[in-house]
């Protein structure tokens, strides 16, 4: 059983220190919002909005979202689980962020829930991991380290017949309204203009038909191969509920397995994509 | 009346291209389905390309660039076999046949592996009969 009030008393005393002292102009967290199952994004800067702090089972959301959004240079605190500590260890081996003005509120869980439909979702939208890869402090200690393979939902639409599949993602893609929010969810998009917005060249349309979502999302999966950390905020902030995180396990499973390296495990890291070893094979091409 | 099909060759400048243009000069015979595209490196090739290119109306690409090591800007093509090996793996999971996708590493040397390519990738095109899934189909 998972002491929230716990978490959220420690991580209101960690925030209140750290405000306080001055080593940080902003603490990145949870906030209240309409009602308990949807607390919000929030930026604590004043040591009075440290008591707005919440932290519940619905605290989904990935806070490494909001670091670019600072001028680099900024000190930020900020609350991460595991899959948000993997998007900031990614977002350093980009040198989106630097690790010296960083302090991690690391925060070991298990059983958060989605707000949508109250189901679990360790290990099923999310990379299944409990404890943070990279932390400074420790906000929970009733967890340990074990952690569920985030591949196995996989499995069902790997046994798929390649003209079912076909037809599965293009049902699904077809749902899709262009809001751009799995892009504005996603910790690691923040290309500016991201090329759907580009017109010279234009990429694909921008009209929310089969052709410009296919273009779109295929090539967003592919600018998130081996960077994508699956926190699966894609599909919890979709909308019209399209399972994109499937199609991102799926890439990241198989950079994996060719590249021997999983996204955002450690800062010594390069992303797979901007690197190359002269032994690769020619078999991944096959 | 047979199917044709319609094959976007994206080719570097140094090695494949320069590998057709021996073919050519050689009056090697091949099939004139492939368009080729020259590009200056292999690893010019935006994987959007090859999307886009099935969209447009491809029933396959064939990218040809230098062998691992030759490449005229020395990595090139070792950032390129990365990224083009995801590219298919994505359109493999989307449903898309992954033949319709294929590199090949043809040095300017190799004229007649270059011919023998395209016949056999022509061929497999062939039999896969035309790329219906990603094309745009006009109202």
């Amino acid at each position: 059983m998972i002491r929230f009030k716990q978490i959220e008393e420690r991580l209101k005393k960690e925030a209140k220190i750290l405000l306080e002292s001055g080593e940080v102009t902003v603490v990145l967290a949870y906030g209240k919002g309409y009602d308990e199952k949807h607390p919000m994004p929030y930026a604590a800067k004043k040591i009075a909005d440290v008591e707005d702090l919440v932290f519940n089972e619905y605290c989904n959301h990935n806070m490494a979202r909001y670091l670019v959004r600072y001028p680099q240079g900024t000190k930020i605190a900020i609350a991460v689980k595991a899959a948000d500590s993997r998007a900031v260890v990614q977002l350093i081996q980009e040198e989106k962020v630097k690790r010296d003005d960083l302090v991690l509120l690391g925060i070991p869980i298990h059983g958060m829930k989605d707000p949508r439909t109250g189901e679990v979702i360790d290990g099923k939208t999310t990379c299944g991991m409990y404890t943070p890869v990279l932390y400074d402090v420790l906000l929970n200690d009733d967890v340990h380290g074990h952690k569920i393979s985030p591949y196995d939902v996989l499995a069902k639409y790997e046994a798929m017949d390649k003209d079912e599949r076909w037809e599965f993602w293009k049902k699904e893609l077809d749902k899709c309204i262009r809001c751009y929010a799995c892009r504005k969810a996603c910790p690691m998009c923040y290309c500016d203009p991201c090329f759907i917005d580009q017109s010279k060249p234009k990429w694909a349309d921008k009209a929310p038909q089969s052709p410009g979502n296919m273009m779109y999302h295929l090539t967003r999966f592919h600018h998130l191969a081996g960077r994508c950390v699956d926190c699966g905020e894609c599909s919890r902030a979709c909308p019209v509920n399209i399972p994109l995180y499937l199609f991102h396990k799926k890439v990241a499973k198989e950079c994996e397995e060719m590249f021997h390296q999983k996204a955002g495990m450690s800062i010594e890291d390069k992303p797979v994509l901007i690197d190359f070893r002269v032994e690769d094979s020619d078999k991944i091409l096959e | 009346m047979s199917f044709e099909p319609k094959i976007l060759g994206i080719a570097c400048n140094w090695c494949t291209y320069t590998g057709a243009d021996l073919a050519g000069t050689t009056r090697l015979e091949y099939p004139q389905n492939v368009r080729v595209v020259r590009v200056m490196c292999s690893s010019r090739i935006n994987p959007s390309f090859i999307f886009r290119a099935f969209q447009l109306g491809a029933d396959g690409v064939l990218v040809g660039g230098c062998h691992p090591g030759d490449c005229h800007y020395n990595t090139g093509n070792l950032y390129a076999r990365r990224r083009l090996a995801t590219a298919k793996k994505i359109l493999e999971f989307a449903g898309i046949e992954p033949g319709r996708f294929r590199v090949e590493w043809i040095s300017a040397s190799e004229g007649n592996k270059f011919a023998e390519v395209v016949e056999e990738f022509t061929n497999q095109i062939k039999n896969l009969g035309p790329q219906m899934k990603l094309k745009i189909q006009e109202p």
